[in-house]
């Protein structure tokens, strides 16, 4: 039975940056817009975290805006 | 000669089948008969008519790790029926830790736990290293059984030392974190704990969240070895991060033939498809052939708590928890003192801590002055013209802090709806949380309330069914070997109980701690007897200073 299609995320590489990790996730899109939109659908990174964007191996980062 | 026979009570055994009347027999540890009027004669004879006779309940999620070097019942747990408990989760345990990480480990277990200090340096002698050494260490004087996970962080902290708080680990390390945990499931670990969310005293991450999924995977290799539990404590707040974890857990499930766990799943006032949702992916990746077990707590959530000392309450205000570590007199100063009161304040939300603290209500039995009591801080707040943080701050300060607020059904509390979902059987009832939290709410008597708020007032499930949950069941998800059912042959844990009258006690404070440090319990109601391996353990309010607990094997 084919799983429900859930928000797709990738996990960071070691010492990964997140411009590193916008470039990897939304190839293609402009690299300042990317991260703008990494940062903008994890805010459990971005916003939520102290300090603020510490990036840890462990994390889920989602790639898309959540499903409506 | 039987050891114990248990005489004319309705055995509900377990596997969710009918109660029949008929007595027990314990031999040797061991359920010895199981049958109408068995012939014999025994040492102890427990006369259970008009009572129902069980399985001792399993409690899948405590953190006991350190109670239990002091206090081998791990109490109250054990009077409300509890006789195997599963300590160590959350990526943290005792063992195996280096004599030099233990004061970093220290501070971790205080912002979980919230014990007092006095706790790790006055009320047991810390003599081991290794997982086999933290298992001798409790074999010494066990009232209740144990089945220990090793924990994540601790294997990271042993392997990698302080750089396992800062970053990725090596190849080689990721080996040598194997080999270790190899080494503690062989010394009777029932899996490995780890956490997605957990800070240690510093609100730093604990080292488990800088592990790369690959370091995960190749832990669970291990696991594979020895078809071994892997729990976790995911991002609960955000149930897309938690529908992601599940996907990682079964994904680490298939790979690897292991089951896994991750607690706690609530059911919360703000997002109420959070916990369908969750439940509804579990449910995708069990037909699958995975094994994600969702554990769901049974009591609502409430928290109480003075600023006499730091509360899970504050973990999203840091400083108000930065002001609450200080050391007593420096906590007065500081809260006396204007600009860190206004600051405190401000750091409560624009509305002075209207929506966050308005609805606390001020308990009895502490400092709290009979007219304040039982009213809300918001009515109190308006009362003396102030906002809710800031009469938090002054009528504490006035009467020395010893003011207990409680901040009542934070969610979790719908019975109409949570019920159906502890009945499902893709739901692992646990998550209590027992040992930890202990100065903001009693972790005690959820087996009690299970029955008293969904046996017998809503109905959604039957006695059957519910001693199956947390009996037969949570042996099976576990592996637990020979435990969970009253079958000959099984070790004889067994709990009496009145049907009409169990469930859970008040929640009081105690200063029974180490240092005369406060926790939150509840008594036990309607328990009778609780037997542990063939002796009984406690009987009618009284422990009887047995110690025939022991580590669980593993089937």
């Amino acid at each position: 039975m084919p799983l429900t299609p859930q928000r797709r995320f990738v996990t960071p590489e070691p010492d990964e940056t997140v411009e590193h990790l916008a470039a990897r996730a939304l190839p293609g899109e402009a690299l300042e817009g990317a991260v703008e939109r990494i940062k903008g659908w994890n805010l459990h990174i971005f916003a939520m975290r102290r300090p603020r964007g510490l990036l840890l191996g462990s994390d889920v980062v989602f790639v898309e805006p959540p499903q409506a | 000669m039987y050891d114990i026979l248990i005489r004319g009570g309705l055995v509900v055994d377990g596997s969710g089948a009918p109660g029949h009347l008929a007595d027990v027999a314990v031999k040797d540890g061991r359920i010895a008969a199981v049958g109408a009027n068995l012939p014999g004669e025994a040492l102890q004879v427990i006369e259970a008519g008009g009572q129902v006779v069980a399985p001792g309940f399993i409690d899948p999620h405590t953190h006991f790790d350190v109670q239990l070097l002091w206090d081998g019942a791990a109490r109250p747990a054990l009077e409300h029926g509890i006789t195997s408990i599963v300590p160590g989760n959350c990526s943290l345990s005792l063992a195996p830790l280096k004599a030099g990480d233990r004061a970093g480990l220290i501070g971790m277990f205080q912002q979980i736990e919230e014990l007092p200090p006095e706790a790790f340096t006055q009320a047991f002698e810390w003599t081991w290293e290794d997982f086999a050494g933290y298992r001798a260490a409790l074999e010494k004087s066990l009232s209740i059984n144990v089945a220990p996970l090793v924990g994540h962080s601790v294997i990271r902290l042993w392997v990698m030392g302080a750089d396992a708080q800062q970053r990725a680990a090596r190849p080689d390390e990721i080996v040598a974190m194997q080999d270790l945990l190899r080494e503690c499931l062989q010394a009777g670990a029932v899996g490995l704990s780890t956490s997605f969310v957990d800070v240690d005293e510093k609100a730093r991450p604990v080292p488990s969240r800088f592990a790369q999924f690959d370091e995960l995977d190749a832990l669970c290799a291990v696991l594979g070895e020895f078809g071994r539990m892997l729990q976790i404590v995911p991002e609960f707040y955000d149930t897309d991060i938690t529908i992601a974890r599940i996907d990682q857990l079964a994904e680490l499930s298939l790979k690897h033939g292991i089951p896994t766990t991750f607690s706690p799943v609530f059911d919360s006032h703000l997002t109420p498809q959070a916990a369908p949702r969750q439940l509804a992916r579990v449910a995708e990746q069990f037909a699958r052939g995975a094994r994600v077990w969702p554990q769901m707590q049974t009591r609502p959530i409430d928290i109480s708590f003075s600023l006499l000392r730091p509360s899970l309450f504050f973990a999203r205000l840091p400083t108000w928890m930065r002001t609450l570590r200080l050391p007593l007199d420096e906590r007065m100063a500081a809260l006396k003192d204007p600009a860190t009161a206004d600051r405190l304040v401000t750091d409560a939300g624009p509305d002075g801590g209207a929506r966050l603290m308005g609805d606390l209500i001020a308990r009895g039995g502490d400092a709290i002055p009979p007219a304040f009591a039982g009213r809300t801080l918001g009515e109190i707040a308006a009362e003396r013209g102030e906002v809710p943080a800031r009469t938090l701050i002054t009528l504490s300060v006035e009467h020395g802090l010893d003011v207990a607020f409680l901040a009542a059904n934070r969610g979790h509390d719908r019975t109409d709806r949570i019920g159906p979902m502890l009945a499902d059987p893709l739901v692992h009832i646990g998550a209590s949380d027992g040992g930890a939290h202990i100065a903001s709410f009693a972790t005690y008597g959820d087996t009690g309330f299970l029955f008293s708020e969904y046996v017998r007032k809503a109905g959604v499930l039957t006695l059957e069914a519910a001693v199956k949950k947390i009996t037969s069941d949570t042996a099976a998800i576990w592996g637990l070997k020979d435990r969970g059912s009253l079958t000959p042959g099984y070790a004889a844990d067994i709990v009496v109980f009145d049907a009409a009258t169990i469930g859970r006690g008040e929640e009081r404070p105690v200063f029974d701690m180490p240092g005369d440090g406060m926790r939150y319990v509840r008594d036990s109601v309607g328990i009778d007897t609780v037997v542990v391996n063939g002796e009984v353990a406690w009987a009618k309010g009284e422990y009887s200073g047995s110690a025939s607990g022991e580590i669980c094997g593993i089937a």
